[in-house]
């Protein structure tokens, strides 16, 4: 059985709990809204005045101006998250955290110890809301997938099993958007097709969803029928990490592009550096607007994890290793494998290493840009490059 | 364009210059060949954008001249598979390319010759001439050295270094670093250098024979062309300043051993079977007249083998990774070898025990 768990407001019910008179009032963590921030949690009293996380400061400001606002406090965040994934891990090694708020546990194998999936997660919800004083919700299913819904569908404080038997009848009335991999255009794509919850979805055949969506029709046609293989893999056995970004609107702007592109390049290096790795392997990952996908890869000659290195890597792959003219593009990802652990990719001695034990540029610079963007929040020190790519259609993630 | 030719006449240049054509591309065109008939000679042009082969050669009959783009592979492929001796009768018809032999027909897809892409030959910064065999051997003794895909991208290729009397070529990975002179007539006073891209290097490697046929080398501000006999290669330079080699080939070496060089080999090479698969460190134990070799793996396998070497140094031990010693020993022509050592965290230096042009330094592993 998977386990979904997925803090409230996670950001926002740090603060409040650290300061329990702001409870009864509208609260939210994010940047200032003179210097263009925007919302990155909000509790649920804010929530009812339409606040949402990832919206400009300036409009949450204008949905209900008593808003308390906060600025984030990333240290702290990171610390209440380990205090959370030790509590996790007290039941099952097999914790695959998809943030700093959220994870996937995989508790077959813990059955026997500790009673069902049900008494597990019971227990972790006790837990967390006894010794941490905040409350997570909680979908337990045979699957990520469902899992994941689960947790969210009765937030906050909520806890939903789905039984094997009660999959499709979860599922069934759903809306096509609750679907993982479903963003805007898709969901358009579908309802203009009459397809709305996931039921239509389901009973669409499979060769028709893989006429009109290729790879990814087929994948939603199997999640839509409850059915997800992906395991449960825990951080520190990864084998490669990645990260992506659907756009709102197809994107043949190639300065946009790369600004994304780096964007992406700077969060998994920051990862990377994070769990202590170095990798060889720097892959591209582009879907055109047919949804047609393509992977290119590259390997290194020497593992790193400098934001630079990697950059470099992945950008030479973009300008060489494509189709050329560029068909407009839905989605870019960007990921790294092939990993050496550092002791070992250091081991062999540099013909051309700078004099004394200096430090690299490349690696100061990472490592300024780490120590600030934990204190202060992600994204507080990017590469200003990523200013170019600030295209007008927004983008969701 | 209308032309007969023999089987033969045309598999092989076509052959040699389709080489350079990557199967996974990112524009049509550069899939295809380039055939330029004027009069009775043949041009067929080969690219990747980054280098390009050009191949000349008489046609016989009475042909017609134009030009178009074939599908290489398919083309080499058609050419390959017709019996020997067959003859070719190649035409182009509109935007297809017939051809017949026998009784086979085959008709070709083509693409507008004007639309292939050239590298501007342009400039010349420096010219030199020497014997086809002598850049073979500077190449071959140093390009296993060059970085395949390093972020130092200036690395990823071979710097070729041009005095007024003498070519060098410098190969390294940051790792280990190969060095390879020969004399050449460049009638130049200012030192140049020039780095080619590993794939430029592997190709012209690949094209080179072993004649005292005299080849130029052309160099401009960013490509280099080497006019062989039947052959015109072209390569783009890569921009960017390779490291200062001279100033990381060892000094201080006072811990001299001196070997046979095949029995250092073969000692080495069996020891490598039970080293780390990847990292491939072994430690070389240093005493009076003798080497010692030792691998071990994460299976706790376990290798040891001495040989008797010329020795009168300190006791020494040093980790490698054992490839790089092969690879340098596998250069080395002459019976014996030099290998000069430091101290346990200074670079090696291998040199042939003879007056030969070429040396490698090789940085020691922590292990």
């Amino acid at each position: 059985m998977i386990l979904h768990a997925d803090m409230d407001a996670f950001y926002a019910s740090v603060e409040i709990r650290d300061r329990p008179e702001l409870a009864s009032r509208p609260v939210a963590v994010g940047g200032p809204a003179r210097s263009r921030g925007v919302i990155s949690a909000a509790n649920y009293v804010a929530r009812r005045y339409g606040v949402r996380s990832a919206m400009p400061t300036v409009t949450a400001r204008k949905l209900c101006p008593q808003l308390v606002l906060l600025p984030g406090r990333m240290a702290r965040y990171v610390e209440v998250s380990a205090q959370i994934r030790a509590i996790f891990h007290r039941y099952t090694p097999l914790v695959e955290p998809l943030s700093l708020d959220e994870a996937f546990l995989d508790v077959t194998a813990s059955e026997k110890l500790f009673g069902t999936a049900v008494a597990i997660g019971k227990r972790i919800k006790d837990e967390i809301r006894n010794e941490l004083g905040l409350t997570v919700s909680i979908g337990i299913a045979s699957n990520k997938f469902v899992a994941k819904i689960a947790s969210d569908i009765e937030k906050p404080d909520g806890f939903v099993y789905v039984g094997a038997g009660q999959v499709q009848a979860f599922l069934d009335p759903l809306p096509v958007e609750r679907i993982w991999g479903v963003g805007k255009v898709t969901a358009g794509a579908l309802h203009r097709l009459g397809i709305k919850t996931i039921a239509q979805l389901r009973r669409q055949s499979l060769p028709a969803m893989q006429e009109l969506f290729g790879q990814h029709g087929a994948h939603l046609w199997e999640l839509a029928h409850g059915r997800d293989a992906r395991h449960v893999i825990p951080d520190q056995d990864a084998r490669s990490l990645s990260h992506e970004t659907t756009f709102a609107q197809d994107i043949e702007d190639s300065e946009v592009l790369l600004a994304r592109l780096l964007e992406l390049t700077e969060q998994v290096a920051m990862r990377l550096r994070r769990q202590h790795l170095k990798s060889r392997t720097v892959s591209l990952k582009i879907r055109f607007y047919d949804f047609s996908t393509l992977t290119r890869a590259l390997t290194l000659d020497v593992a790193t994890d400098n934001t630079r290195d990697l950059w470099q890597a992945v950008r030479d792959v973009f300008e060489t290793r494509l189709p050329r003219p560029l068909p407009p593009v839905r989605l870019i990802g960007m990921g790294v494998s092939g990993f050496d652990n550092e002791s070992e990719a250091t081991a062999q001695g540099d013909l051309f290493a700078p004099p004394c034990a200096e430090m690299p540029v490349p690696t100061a610079i990472d490592a300024v840009t780490d120590t600030v963007n934990e204190r202060f929040g992600a994204r507080t020190l990017r590469r200003a490059r990523i200013l170019r790519g600030n295209d007008p259609a927004g983008k969701k993630s | 364009m209308k032309f007969s030719i023999l089987r033969e006449d045309i598999l092989k240049p076509l052959q040699t210059i389709s080489g350079v054509i990557e199967r996974r591309q990112t524009m049509p065109i550069l899939s295809n060949i380039l055939l330029n008939l004027q009069g009775d000679e043949m041009t067929m042009t080969a690219t990747d954008l980054e280098v390009e082969l050009i191949t000349r050669f008489k046609i016989g009959g009475s042909p017609t001249s134009g030009s178009t783009t074939v599908p290489a592979r398919k083309f080499a492929d058609i050419c390959r598979t017709l019996p020997d001796g067959a003859t070719l009768e190649v035409q182009l018809d509109g935007d297809r390319a017939k051809i017949k032999s026998g009784r086979s027909r085959f008709t070709l897809s083509t693409l507008s010759a004007d639309d292939y892409p050239a590298i501007k030959g342009g400039d010349k910064v420096s010219e030199l001439s020497l014997s086809e065999q002598d850049l073979k051997r500077i190449i071959n003794k140093t390009q296993f050295s060059m970085a395949q895909q390093d972020v130092r991208y200036y690395i990823n290729g071979l710097l070729l270094e041009v005095t007024r009397d003498r070519l060098c070529a410098v190969a390294t990975d940051g790792h280990r670093m190969s060095m390879c002179e020969t004399g050449a007539d460049a009638n130049q006073d200012e030192k140049m250098q020039f780095i080619v891209p590993r794939k430029g290097i592997l190709e012209l490697a690949r094209l080179l024979k072993d004649t005292e046929q005299s080849v130029r080398l052309r160099f401009g501000s960013n490509h280099l062309r080497v006019e062989m006999d039947d052959i015109q290669f072209t390569t783009k330079l890569i921009d960017g300043k390779f490291p200062d080699y001279e100033r990381v080939i060892p000094l201080n070496v006072s811990n001299k051993v001196t070997g046979n060089t095949e029995s250092l080999k073969q000692t080495l090479i069996r020891t490598s079977i039970l080293s780390n698969e990847k990292y491939r460190g072994i430690r070389i134990v240093l005493s009076p007249d003798s080497l010692q070799a030792v691998a071990h793996n994460p299976e706790m396998e376990e290798a040891e083998e001495t040989v008797a070497v010329d020795y009168k140094g300190d006791n020494l031990e040093i980790g490698f990774n054992v490839s790089y010693i092969i690879d340098a020993l596998n250069a080395v022509e002459s019976e014996d070898v030099e290998m000069c050592f430091g101290d346990a965290n200074s670079s090696c230096l291998v040199l042939p025990k003879n007056a030969d042009r070429y040396k490698y330094v090789i940085m020691p592993m922590r292990l």
